[in-house]
């Protein structure tokens, strides 16, 4: 255990595109910038690389995304960024002598850093879905999945079947297939597309080309593969004695409500989950910086100006934190961050935003049209979990739990008190796989807007941390 | 349990492998692995047990679940999906195989 004190004008809180993209740009203005990631290597969720020890390919994602080689090449050869891999950031605090304090640990060692801004850059995670047989091994979000095969090589199941409406979907359809997996069926839950839907998406297309070429030929693949790709089907139940055995699907409505009698089962030892993605705020959350409800865009997601500050003057944010919106937006607002904060700090930088601005701008009507047409209904999604169904997998409470809480406590209609009660969101995933569903579930019961149930309180330590480096800090 | 298994896309695609102690028992996985990966890959039937003894595996490999803890170098709750194997690594799950 130790504890040092360091100073820098930036630290940055993810390594994906977002947050590289700012820190390359700082570094190279002169600023003395960290730059802290959970995970081994630089590139965030999507340029998540094969380890350095395999002789392997670097990432398709490239192919979309040709930014992302150029992005990671520059991070690797920097070195006047201090890089900390594998390294938690768990609380930021504002000392009074001003600035902004991260406290971040590495195995058991704590530090606290000093900076004069702070950039979260903390990404988006699968939106978790409560239904019959979800908390069964072999139900994997579709990401996980996805990460195990092209950063791992290592295919989690042998028949799958893959439920959602996120486009992440159709691509680890296309990488399954190429793996070798056998896909009983890619169920989709919104409608089959209209003619005046698509055409509106045309619009958004200039510029995008590639990844509707990606798309066509994953299609295709498909298609050759005999794979059905059913719309209007959502998953309602899982069934298995220690795993994926059954896997139930049915027809829903255009508001994804299921239309009874239309059950029919596959059986497959994988399921993937791709309904769509929720924002990692959890770090700006506990540092006090105002958010707002979007269920388009991945629930709680941060406020900023259009300078990428949040509404804490020493705090900025970049990428899916405020607002999934891909890749492309990410590095796009990475880049306005980085240079408005060099701007904040020297005053007599020549950095010009108009560019950036405008490269934002040019991503924009993409992102839009991606998040309308992909929208996950958060409301429908609920419904599928029944009263036995665990909504809380760290505490394992289940929704008749929950309901019959609210039943008994007509006064509550706030997501924190029925944490405080049931102890759904008290375990080490912190809510981050139960406060939607605990929303929705104290929403429905008191016919109340989600927005008003409150989001879950987060406190540091926004990430289980060893009790001793927590002790250390709280001395300081 | 679903059935996990290493692909092979590209010939010589791993490094020689080494060994880690899965409760106890030699286990071979890669240098760059996962524990995560390592123990799918074994055929680890559950990684931990919940608070009412249903078993689990991971779920989002990326850190956010925590379905995939296990104890490693006597490390309690340990994101598996997190950390890199080394040799002689020892790890504890609930069920084995
Ligand atoms: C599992 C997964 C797979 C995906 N695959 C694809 C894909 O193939 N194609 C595609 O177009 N889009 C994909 N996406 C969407 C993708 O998230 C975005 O397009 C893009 O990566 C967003 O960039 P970002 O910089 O905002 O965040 P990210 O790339 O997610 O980067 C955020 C980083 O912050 C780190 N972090 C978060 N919290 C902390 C903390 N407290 N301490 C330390 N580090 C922290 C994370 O480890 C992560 O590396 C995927 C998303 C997920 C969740
Ligand atoms: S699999 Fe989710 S935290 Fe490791």
């Amino acid at each position: 255990m130790k504890l040092e004190t360091l100073n820098y004008d930036l630290v940055v809180v993810g390594a994906g595109p977002a947050g590289l993209t700012a820190a390359l740009l700082a570094s190279d203005a002169g600023l003395h910038v960290a730059v802290i990631d959970e995970q081994a290597a630089p590139g965030g969720q999507i340029f998540r690389q094969p380890p350095s020890t395999f002789n392997a390919p670097p990432s398709s994602a490239f192919a979309s995304y040709p930014f992302g080689q150029k992005l990671l090449a520059q991070a690797r050869n920097n070195i006047r960024i201090k890089w900390y891999f594998s390294t938690c950031a768990w609380g930021v605090f504002h000392p009074e002598k001003g600035g902004v304090q991260l406290a971040i640990v590495e195995g058991e060692h704590s530090h606290l850093l000093d900076c004069s801004k702070l950039l979260i850059a903390t990404g988006a995670y699968d939106l978790p879905v409560a239904f019959p047989g979800w908390t069964l091994p072999g139900v994997m979000t579709a990401g996980g999945i996805q990460t195990l095969l092209k950063s791992q090589f290592l295919c989690s199941a042998q028949r799958y079947v893959l439920a959602g409406s996120h486009p992440l979907l159709l691509l680890l359809a296309g990488q399954l297939v190429d793996a070798g997996a056998q896909i009983e069926e890619v169920a989709i839950a919104r409608p089959r597309p209209k003619v005046c839907e698509l055409l509106a998406g045309w619009r958004a297309l200039p510029g995008h080309w590639r990844m509707f070429g990606q798309l066509a030929g994953i299609l295709f693949k498909l298609w050759r593969k005999g794979v059905p790709l059913r719309f209007s089907t959502i998953v309602t139940r899982v069934q298995g004695k220690e795993g994926v055995e059954r896997v139930t699907l049915s027809n829903v409505d255009t508001n994804w409500d299921i239309l009874p009698g239309t059950e029919r089962h596959h059986l497959a030892d994988g399921l993937a989950i791709g309904y769509g993605l929720l924002a990692s705020t959890e770090l700006a959350r506990q540092a006090g910086c105002s958010v707002n409800w979007n269920p388009e865009r991945g629930g709680w997601v941060v406020d900023h100006d259009d300078t990428m500050r949040t509404s804490l003057e020493h705090i900025y944010v970049a990428g899916e934190p405020c607002g999934v919106a891909g890749a492309e937006m990410a590095h796009c607002q990475g880049r306005l961050a980085g240079i408005s904060i060099v701007a904040a700090l020297r005053p007599d930088s020549t950095l010009s935003a108009i560019s950036a601005r405008r490269a934002l701008g040019r991503a924009k009507p993409f992102a839009d049209t991606v998040a309308t047409f992909f929208a996950p209904r958060l409301d429908a999604l609920t419904k599928l979990a029944d009263s036995e169904t665990l909504i809380c997998r760290c505490e394992d409470v289940t929704a008749g739990q929950v309901c019959d809480f609210l039943k008994k406590h007509p006064h509550v209609s706030s997501v924190n008190s029925v944490k405080l009660a049931c102890r759904s969101g008290m375990g080490p995933c912190q809510g981050r796989y139960c406060q939607h569903t605990v929303a929705h579930l104290v929403s429905a019961e008191r016919n109340i807007a989600v927005n008003q149930t409150g989001a879950y309180t987060a406190q540091a330590p926004v990430k289980p941390i060893p009790l001793a480096s927590l002790a250390l800090v709280q001395q300081d | 349990m679903p059935d996990s298994r290493r692909i092979e896309p590209v010939a010589d695609l791993r490094p020689a492998p080494i060994q880690i102690l899965v409760n106890g028992h030699k286990t071979f996985c890669y240098p760059g692995e996962t524990v995560a990966t390592a123990l799918l890959g074994a055929g680890a039937r559950g990684f931990r047990r919940s608070v009412t003894g249903t078993l689990r595996i991971p779920v989002c490999n990326m850190g956010v679940c925590y379905e995939c803890m296990v104890k490693i170098n006597g490390l309690e709750a340990q994101r598996s999906c997190m950390t890199l194997v080394s040799p002689g690594m020892c790890v504890e799950v609930t069920d084995e195989a």
